[in-house]
């Protein structure tokens, strides 16, 4: 069975002054439907780099990335904008909810840049995911009256409110307490047996330790790829 | 996904906006008040002012109205003064067969304030020979049932008749009696009414007192005109002026296009007639026009010119406004592009967000231009009474309000295109 990703030789040269720094430098790496990985490294390993690419917001200097399928490594900035909208979520650390939209509204904001957007099949969407994550009663609330963990739980239903092939979470614990760590990563945990792929970024062992598979990264290469 | 679909959360985006920053907007917004406010009130004042002038050139007899008066010799005939013999009757055929573009020869023989008396009763008011010609000259008429104007035959026979204006009936006569065929005293002599001019505000014979208008509504101004009483010309050169020297005459050209050649021929004529002297004067009411127009154009160049500096600076303050907005947004920008918004989408939405600030902008600034032209209404009414008072023309509305969004698409362009540029990992990384 094909891969929901396969990427090989990925390459991206950022240009600083005079000098050209490699952020990945040769990656070959493939993830399957359903998994629960952690990509595992310091600052400067590559892998915000990986998953900005990986999450169609950002294009390789060289390689192939296929997506279900389809050749992306150089899709053109709207059909990017297309699979962020339509196969891909993002949690980040900072929350990063809309201070001026109600909880409901936030969480269905990827759907309203869709083609067949619809108001009220938005807001339904959005209730059911936020109902997923626990946080049906909160839909009129503004994020600013949420705590952190209420807030990364809405920030997970939005990432799947669109019901994506896979969802990138760069740090997602990095602004939340011990309780909430827990709950977070559990519930992230969780949404593999509906057929998402979840992909941790995070250079904190014991977060990565969570997830089933650990890819570690090291001066833009993979340095350790290991299933428990 | 169709535009319509995509603009709807856009302007709903840019309501909220506006409504979560109200004091900046406001200021953001003021230049596109005074702009829109300034040039409704222009374009409202200034239309009300050609109305004034329309009615008062129409007073004057309009455009294709050519005054002929009597005017004493220039300097170097002046030695000639005793072969002069000014305006007459003579002057009238004359014309009548050497200028067919001239329409109607209205002859004219001011004998001044006179009093007339019915019974008891008496006015003072304005006595003036005329001719037949003097209603399409003047444009005046007798309305149906109230008899007629005095006729050739009146002018040719001498006869003893008077033409009196509606505020003259009212003075002489009790309401509701037929002045038609009576006959009144002027100078102690009988004169038969025989009509009554049309009343010049309203119809019928009493002088609606501005009914419905505050004081110094338009016509009200009018109303002099009607005062006067009319008697045939020849009657009152001979029977009160006992000369044959005409006050002046009223000429109609029948095509205003050729009122200059109609001019042209009147002086030459004139000047063969009375033998080379030139004891008279040409005046047309173009010249008053041309002033008119000029001071009408000087107030639409400055006033346009304060409301096109005001949208102007407006369109800048909105522009200033949305790049302060973005910076302040730019992870919200990041957030919306990692979720799935195109450039195209940003773009629309920080564009429509620039056109409600305006639009609201353009709302306020027609209701502050109703306050503007409410005062101006007025200030003009207590200083100039004649003035009619401007309206607001919801046409004028429409285009302020339409300026105002033109321009905060304008201004907007540019922050929405930096907006929708914006790289999504730079925004998101963005404190």
């Amino acid at each position: 069975m094909a891969s929901l990703i396969s990427i090989r030789g990925l390459r991206k040269t950022y240009r600083m002054g005079d000098e050209d720094v490699h952020a990945l430098d040769g990656v070959d790496l493939d993830f399957e439907k359903g998994e629960f990985v952690a990509i595992l490294g310091p600052s400067g390993s590559g892998k915000s780099t990986l998953m900005h690419i990986l999450g169609f917001m950002d294009r390789p200097s060289a390689g192939s990335i296929l997506f279900e399928g389809h050749e992306v490594a150089a899709l053109d900035p709207d059909r990017r904008a297309w699979y962020r909208s339509n196969r891909v979520g993002f949690v980040f650390q900072a929350f990063n909810l809309l201070p001026r939209l109600t909880v409901l509204e936030n969480v269905a904001l990827p759907l309203i840049y869709r083609e067949d957007s619809d108001p009220a099949r938005n807001a339904e969407a959005a209730r059911a995911a936020l109902e997923r994550v626990g946080m049906g009663h909160r839909l009129d609330h503004r994020p600013g009256q949420l705590s952190g963990g209420e807030r990364q739980r809405v920030a997970v239903a939005r990432a799947i409110v669109g019901r994506p092939a896979i969802i990138f979470a760069d740090e997602p614990t990095g602004n939340l307490d011990v309780r909430n760590v827990d709950r977070v990563l559990d519930l992230l945990g969780s949404l593999i047996s509906e057929g998402i792929t979840v992909v941790l970024v995070t250079h904190d062992l014991s977060v990565a330790e969570r997830a089933h598979r650990v890819i570690a990264m090291r001066a833009g290469r993979v340095q350790e790829d290991r299933r428990r | 996904m169709r535009i319509v679909d995509r603009l709807r959360p856009a302007v709903i985006n840019g309501l909220r906006e506006l409504r979560a920053n109200k004091v900046r907007s406001l200021l953001s917004m003021s230049g596109i008040i005074l702009g829109v406010a300034s040039l409704v009130a222009m374009v409202t004042v200034v239309q009300g002012m050609v109305g004034n002038f329309r009615q008062f050139v129409d007073a004057m007899g309009g455009i294709e109205k050519i005054t002929v008066t009597r005017e004493p010799l220039p300097r170097e005939q002046e030695h000639l003064a005793e072969l002069s013999e000014g305006l007459t009757m003579r002057d009238v055929t004359r014309i009548r067969t050497t200028v067919p573009l001239i329409a109607n020869i209205s002859p004219e023989a001011r004998v001044g304030f006179e009093k007339l008396a019915n019974d008891d009763r008496e006015t003072l008011t304005y006595v003036t020979g005329v001719a037949a010609d003097y209603l399409p000259v003047a444009k005046r008429w007798v309305d149906p049932g109230h008899g007629r104007f005095i006729s050739d035959l009146d002018v040719h026979n001498m006869t003893d008749v008077v033409v009196l204006g509606a505020a003259v009936v009212a003075d002489l006569f009790p309401p509701n009696e037929d002045p038609v065929g009576r006959v009144i005293k002027l100078r102690g002599r009988a004169y038969t009414v025989v009509g009554v001019l049309n009343n010049i505000e309203g119809s019928g014979f009493q002088i609606s007192s501005a009914r419905g208008r505050g004081p110094g509504g338009s016509g009200s101004s009018w109303r002099y005109r009607n005062y006067g009483a009319y008697i045939p010309v020849t009657t009152a050169l001979t029977k009160f002026l006992g000369s044959d020297r005409l006050s002046g005459l009223g000429l109609r050209v029948g095509n205003p296009q050729q009122l200059q050649d109609a001019v042209d021929q009147t002086e030459r004529a004139l000047l063969q007639s009375h033998k080379g002297l030139r004891d008279f004067g040409i005046t047309t009411n173009e010249q008053t026009l041309e002033d008119f127009r000029r001071t009408e154009s000087a107030f639409k160049l400055s006033l346009g010119g304060v409301a096109g500096i005001s949208l102007f600076v407006g369109g800048i303050g909105i522009m200033n406004v949305m790049l302060a907005s973005i910076n302040e947004r730019i992870r919200e920008i990041g957030v919306r592009k990692a979720v799935g918004a195109r450039g195209s989408d940003l773009f629309l939405q920080f564009l429509a967000e620039a056109a409600v600030v305006s639009f609201v902008g353009g709302v306020l600034g027609l209701v502050v231009s109703l306050g503007i032209v409410t005062l101006m209404n007025l200030v003009l009414a207590a200083a100039v009474p004649t003035s009619a008072a401007s309206m607001l023309d919801p046409q004028i509305m429409a285009m302020g309000l339409g300026f105002s969004v033109v321009i905060g698409l304008v201004a907007g362009v540019y922050p929405a295109m930096r907006a929708a540029r914006l790289d999504p990992i730079e925004a998101l990384r963005h404190e």
